[in-house]
């Protein structure tokens, strides 16, 4: 029986962060006030279990910018199904941080 | 606009912080991980310090993003450390891991001088029906007992069991090489015909040196053109002195397992002084059985009773001796070694798997035939693995056959398999019967004061969820010897199996 992972209160707050379109490490940081060292290794672990994609943005971007270039997080669907049972079991989470669709809504 | 010096040594420290990090990280992800961390740096300067002014609390919250970067890199590092455990205690991966070994073994005692030669006597075998002729009550087949004028009388009557005869003395003499130097041999003067009636061709045979007459014709032993000539593949030709005499070379004995009594050095092959020398003199016989001789002598176990009777009508009491029996060679001495080893495997580990099982779950058929091919396939490398290595250690100092490198490849033969054999055994017992992966997570269970009231002893567990594993710390009659306890799929969720089968 293959079963939907249960996320650490922290780790769904990170994903729930990502699905509000919060999609690098530091704006992960300044969203939910976690040190980075709590941030990046949980980014880590919802790679490895395919819950988010990262991608480097492309260098002529960067270069237009002035800037190094990023590497941004992305929720996948077996992310987003976890997130939506990882909202019934934690339901403040969404209030912390509201979703695109939910301040649209608003 | 350029920074302050502050801002700019901050910078720098916090750099260094990020290598540092950047060290513990897996050597495979530490590019991608350095980019990403040096990048967040970058956008967290820009936006929480200034380049004119120099902010503590701003430089210390970007310490502070920097110190992160230490148990980031921590977890990759145990993130990796988990998985190579996990691929290390892989079924297969071992198996790679042995034959590697196996190669390597391989390789280097092909590099070895003295398992060249043992493997190329394997070519040379002697021929059949091929006897020593010894003394009914000699026990030792060095001691020389035919003498030279039973030979000639031997040799001028009609035979009907034997095919042919070769006769050769054997003495040490001192013999000098032009360039090379002295040498004590053992040279045997031998009928010219004791080569062909073995069976073996003679190397680097130079026909017109041989027929140029007035020199006698000689034939290295395969030892002594290796030891004392350094395998020069331009032998032939050469003159040896032996005192006053002079002799060619005319080729190289071919190298074989079979060592003839004494062993000679040098062979002189001329019959001419074979004739010459006393009817006294002891020698070795050798004869070749013929058609007949052969089948009288299948029924005697490879010692054939010789009744002669001689010209004078005297009547000797000789036995013959297979020359075949004598046959050791590299692969027999091997197989005797594993032979031991078999026999001695029960004494040092329990020969049994340890099927037994709490419940009536059993594993799949595949996965049952996948155990028992491992095991095999591990046993068989195992064996090669212990074979080829004992060829190291007996023919890594010696370049030739020699009866001590023959005993140090049975000793070590034998305590390699033996100990192989062991840990495949040791090995098979610890690895789940479902994945293959070693059981780990060791855990005490049950106090020893209780053995009559319930087990005491170790548990491990199957990283993929698939089985306990309970090994009693004291064998009772009720529970002997280590069981497997299979888990059902509602403990999956408990187990994080990136390589489950």
């Amino acid at each position: 029986m293959a079963s939907e992972p249960r996320l650490s209160h922290t780790a769904a707050l990170i994903l729930q962060a990502i699905n509000a379109g919060h999609v690098y490490g530091f704006s992960i940081m300044e969203m939910t006030g976690l040190p980075s060292g709590t941030v990046y290794p949980a980014l880590r672990r919802l790679e490895r279990d395919d819950l988010i994609r990262s991608q480097w943005e492309r260098q002529s971007i960067a270069d237009a910018e002035q800037r190094p270039p990023r590497k941004y997080y992305k929720i996948t669907a077996d992310g987003r199904k976890t997130l939506e049972s990882s909202r019934k079991r934690y339901p403040l989470l969404e209030r912390l941080i509201p979703s695109e669709e939910a301040k649209s809504a608003v | 606009m350029m920074s302050s010096p502050r801002n700019l040594a901050c910078h720098a420290a916090q750099r260094t912080l990020l290598f540092a990090a950047s060290l513990v990280v897996p050597s495979s992800r530490r590019a991608d991980w350095w980019r990403e961390w040096a990048s967040e740096l970058w956008h967290i300067r820009n936006e929480t310090t200034s380049l004119q002014s120099f902010s503590t609390e701003a430089e210390a919250a970007v310490f502070s993003f920097c110190f992160g970067s230490f148990r980031d890199a921590q977890c990759l590092r145990r993130e990796a450390g988990t998985q190579a455990a996990l691929v290390h205690s892989s079924a297969w991966r071992c198996v790679y891991a042995l034959a590697l070994a196996l190669v390597f073994c391989v390789l280097v005692s092909r590099l070895l001088p003295g398992v060249r030669a043992e493997q190329e006597a394997a070519h040379y075998a002697l021929r059949s029906g091929l006897l020593l002729v010894q003394s009914d009550n000699q026990q030792s087949t060095s001691t020389p007992v035919v003498t030279a004028s039973q030979y000639r009388d031997w040799r001028s009557t009609q035979q009907r069991y034997f095919d042919g005869l070769a006769f050769y003395t054997s003495a040490r003499q001192r013999a000098t090489v032009d360039g090379l130097g002295a040498y004590s041999w053992q040279v045997a003067q031998a009928s010219a015909n004791i080569f062909s009636l073995l069976g073996l061709p003679v190397q680097m045979s130079d026909g017109d040196t041989a027929a140029s007459g007035d020199i006698p014709a000689a034939v290295l032993s395969y030892d002594a053109w290796v030891r004392d000539f350094g395998a020069d593949a331009h032998v032939t030709g050469r003159i040896i002195y032996m005192g006053a005499r002079q002799v060619r070379i005319v080729g190289v004995a071919p190298c074989n397992s079979v060592q003839l009594p004494t062993h000679p050095d040098l062979w002189l092959l001329d019959s001419s002084d074979l004739t010459k020398i006393s009817g006294s003199t002891r020698g070795f016989l050798i004869a070749l059985l013929s058609p007949l001789g052969k089948y009288v002598s299948s029924s005697m176990d490879g010692r054939m009773p010789i009744g002669l009777n001689g010209v004078n009508d005297e009547a000797w009491n000789l036995i013959g001796i297979s020359l075949a029996d004598q046959d050791q060679g590299i692969w027999p001495i091997a197989a005797f070694a594993l032979f031991l080893a078999l026999l001695a495997l029960p004494a040092v580990a329990s020969v049994s798997l340890s099927e037994s099982a709490f419940s009536s779950h059993r594993p799949t058929f595949k996965r049952r035939l996948v155990r028992w091919t491992f095991l095999v396939a591990s046993s068989l490398l195992v064996i090669g693995i212990a074979l080829f290595a004992s060829l190291i250690v007996a023919y890594a100092w010696t370049p030739v056959y020699s009866p001590t490198a023959e005993f140090a490849q049975l000793a070590a033969g034998f305590t390699f398999t033996l100990l192989g054999l062991r840990w495949v055994i040791l090995d098979q017992r610890k690895r789940c019967p479902v994945c293959m992966r070693h059981v780990t997570h060791p855990a005490s269970v049950g106090s020893a004061s209780q053995t009559f009231l319930g087990w005491n002893g170790t548990e491990m567990m199957c990283v993929g969820g698939h089985t306990l594993l309970h090994v009693p710390s004291l064998p009772t009659s009720w529970f002997g010897a280590q069981r497997w306890l299979y888990l059902d799929t509602s403990w999956e969720f408990l187990f994080a199996d990136p390589f489950a089968p």
